[in-house]
């Protein structure tokens, strides 16, 4: 139950399996992330990579098989959830900001409350992680009234005041027009520089290459590839991988 | 000329003139009909008999009423009467709905299943129908020797007696208001400054504002009470009758319950549809930050549900506030039941219409105008919203 353990992986997950009734979402998947590593996880729709970083800090309930997030073992305990959930941000692909809150409230609501810091040191932090994600301006803003790549960073600030330990990316530039994902890939790439152990469900294959120690590429509920970016972009085993990667490449 | 009648101003103007001017003819030519017919009856039409008295007695009043006091006196009371009984039909109903509403909206199969029941039952049967079922229930309870006693209350076939308290109606009234503040002060505190005072402060703000106000109103309450008796006047068995207390009567216990019960079941859907509306995206998000299921619950999922019940509550609100008018079928003396004396009695039908019509709008158009102005004030800010 020690949070701050500094060995071991990050995340461990062993013979993972997800079904949703009698569809069989995930099958006996196997990762090992090492802290401070960035993996980047890529395959057609559908195929069970969502749902695997969202069982992660159980947002889905895996159904066998286990996974242990810094040293603590994901399940049933409820103490156990919460301080997975503590130590786990996630940004998801279409932002979930409490509309009803500023941006600065929304960024300081889960330090005040799970965290329990003094407002001030609340507010404090929020500012500094706004300021990283280049919108500190928009802090008394309402979500609404921000734009689609503005909201996304606020949501990077949003789980980043709550200083994880680690990152779950949730698609986070599907929703986004074309001209705004730049500036949210810019901070994502800017985090990673900094060491933050990174998971990311994504399409960019630029940012993959970028980043990415390790790509994983996933197809019906399997891993079907693992590799590092220039060897997965150049030289994979698979067919269904190469048949992907022709189809997200080819324009 | 013909080229002017092609032109869209000028088309428009005329048919505006048209239509004005032919509204203001017929309504013209009902007053002219309306008159004549009223003089060849010898009917005397206008406000004076507002100032006659009625003659009359009302059986439930909260004001004191007899049959000396005039017309305006009697529609004052109507109108207080169809408040009370219209306030205490929402309250209730608003909390019957919020259970039944949540329980169709909780995991729990079981809650699911009553909730539904619940809502099959009392949304489907005429409203008049559980009136008469609720007042016919409570004529059956048992009779004043053998009442049911809970808290000082006297539960009889005669109706609810409940202890009232022995002072003034002015300082009654200011007390009130003051348990009013105790109430809305904190809150209206929490809204104006969320987050821009740490949360133990704010706690502190918002408690002293509503021990102030409760204090107050203890204060008036005993400057105001009648010397030489209890504070309290309690119901209490004497010979064949109770005396002291206030007598709830049974016509309005039975509108209250059915109007509870019946706009409960109605509320409920407003209620279950609010928490449907929220999207689940930020409750995960909520979670995923790390925050309890009660705080996502509070901080996230029911203002949001709020912010989407609020308009069609209102809605519902004021056809519950109209309801109170089915009064008349049980004999309790709102607002329509004093309207429709006063028909028979004075024969004034157009004027006392009249009234009780904008006796009704007033109403309704201020609940309305109330809960626009929460609406406006906690509507979600921007149009980029999505998710």
């Amino acid at each position: 139950m020690n949070s701050t353990q500094s060995s071991g992986p990050a995340v461990r997950i062993e013979n993972l399996d997800k079904y949703y009734g009698s569809f069989h979402a995930l099958r006996k998947i196997n990762l090992s992330v090492k802290r401070g590593e960035r993996i980047v996880v890529c395959g057609p729709s559908g195929s069970g990579k969502s749902t695997m970083i969202r069982c992660i800090n159980r947002l889905e309930q895996h159904n066998g098989g286990r996974i242990t997030v810094l040293g603590t073992e994901l399940n049933d305990d409820v103490g156990n959830i919460d301080e997975i959930r503590r130590e786990v941000g996630m940004v998801f692909q279409h932002f979930n900001l409490f509309p009803h809150m500023t941006v600065l409230e929304n960024c300081m609501i889960a330090p005040m409350i799970v965290r329990k810091r003094p407002r001030a040191e609340a507010e404090t932090t929020a500012r500094r992680y706004l300021e990283k994600v280049r919108i500190p301006e928009q802090a008394m803003k309402f979500p609404g009234q921000l734009s689609g790549g503005q909201q996304q960073r606020v949501a990077i600030a949003r789980a980043l005041c709550m200083q994880p330990q680690i990152m779950l990316f949730d698609e986070p530039t599907s929703a986004l027009d074309p001209e705004m994902i730049a500036e949210v890939l810019d901070v994502m790439v800017r985090l990673a520089s900094e060491g933050m152990t990174m998971i990311c469900v994504t399409h960019e294959m630029g940012f993959a290459r970028r980043v990415a120690d390790r790509v994983i590429f996933m197809d019906a509920g399997e891993i079907v590839e693992e590799a590092p970016p220039e060897e997965f972009f150049t030289s994979c085993r698979n067919e269904r991988t190469r048949q992907f990667l022709s189809q997200v490449l080819g324009h | 000329m013909v080229s002017l009648l092609r032109n869209q101003k000028v088309r428009n103007t005329l048919l505006q003139v048209l239509f004005v001017g032919s509204l203001a003819a017929m309504i013209l030519a009902c007053v002219m009909i309306a008159r004549r017919n009223l003089a060849e009856q010898g009917i005397t039409s206008g406000f004076d008999f507002l100032f006659k008295s009625t003659g009359w007695d009302v059986n439930f009043s909260l004001l004191p009423a007899n049959a000396n006091d005039p017309y305006w006196w009697f529609f004052l009371i109507g109108i207080i009467n169809t408040l009370f009984l219209g306030t205490t039909g929402l309250v209730l109903a608003t909390i019957v709905g919020t259970i039944v509403g949540l329980a169709r909206t909780s995991s729990n199969e079981l809650a699911r299943l009553l909730g539904r029941t619940y809502v099959d039952i009392f949304r489907n049967i005429p409203l008049i129908l559980q009136v008469f079922f609720w007042y016919a229930v409570i004529t059956h309870l048992p009779t004043p020797r053998a009442a049911h006693e809970a808290f000082g209350m006297l539960l009889t076939s005669r109706g609810l007696y409940v202890p009232v308290p022995n002072v003034g109606g002015a300082a009654l009234a200011a007390a009130m208001l003051a348990v009013i503040a105790a109430v809305a002060l904190p809150v209206w505190l929490g809204r104006t400054s969320r987050l821009s005072q740490p949360l133990g402060e704010r706690l502190g703000i918002q408690l002293t504002a509503a021990a102030t106000a409760l204090a107050s109103g203890a204060v008036i309450l005993a400057l105001g009470r009648s010397p030489g008796v209890p504070i309290l006047d309690f119901p209490s068995l004497q010979g064949l009758n109770l005396k002291g207390g206030l007598r709830i009567p049974p016509e309005f216990s039975a509108l209250a319950v059915a109007i509870a019960i019946y706009g409960g079941s109605y509320i409920a859907e407003i209620v279950r549809g609010g928490f449907k509306a929220v999207g689940k995206g930020q409750m995960e998000a909520a979670l995923s930050l790390g925050l309890s299921p009660w705080r996502v619950f509070t901080l996230v999922r029911l203002p949001l549900a709020l912010r989407a019940m609020l308009p069609i509550l209102a809605n519902q609100y004021v056809w519950l506030m109209k309801a109170t008018t089915m009064g008349i079928a049980v004999g309790f003396t709102d607002f329509f039941m004093i309207v429709a004396l006063t028909i028979n009695h004075s024969g004034q039908t157009l004027e006392v219409i009249g009234i009780l019509m904008a006796g009704f709008l007033a109403i309704n158009l201020s609940l309305a105008a109330v809960f626009n102005r929460i609406n406006r004030a906690i509507a979600l800010k921007g149009n980029q919203l999505r998710g």
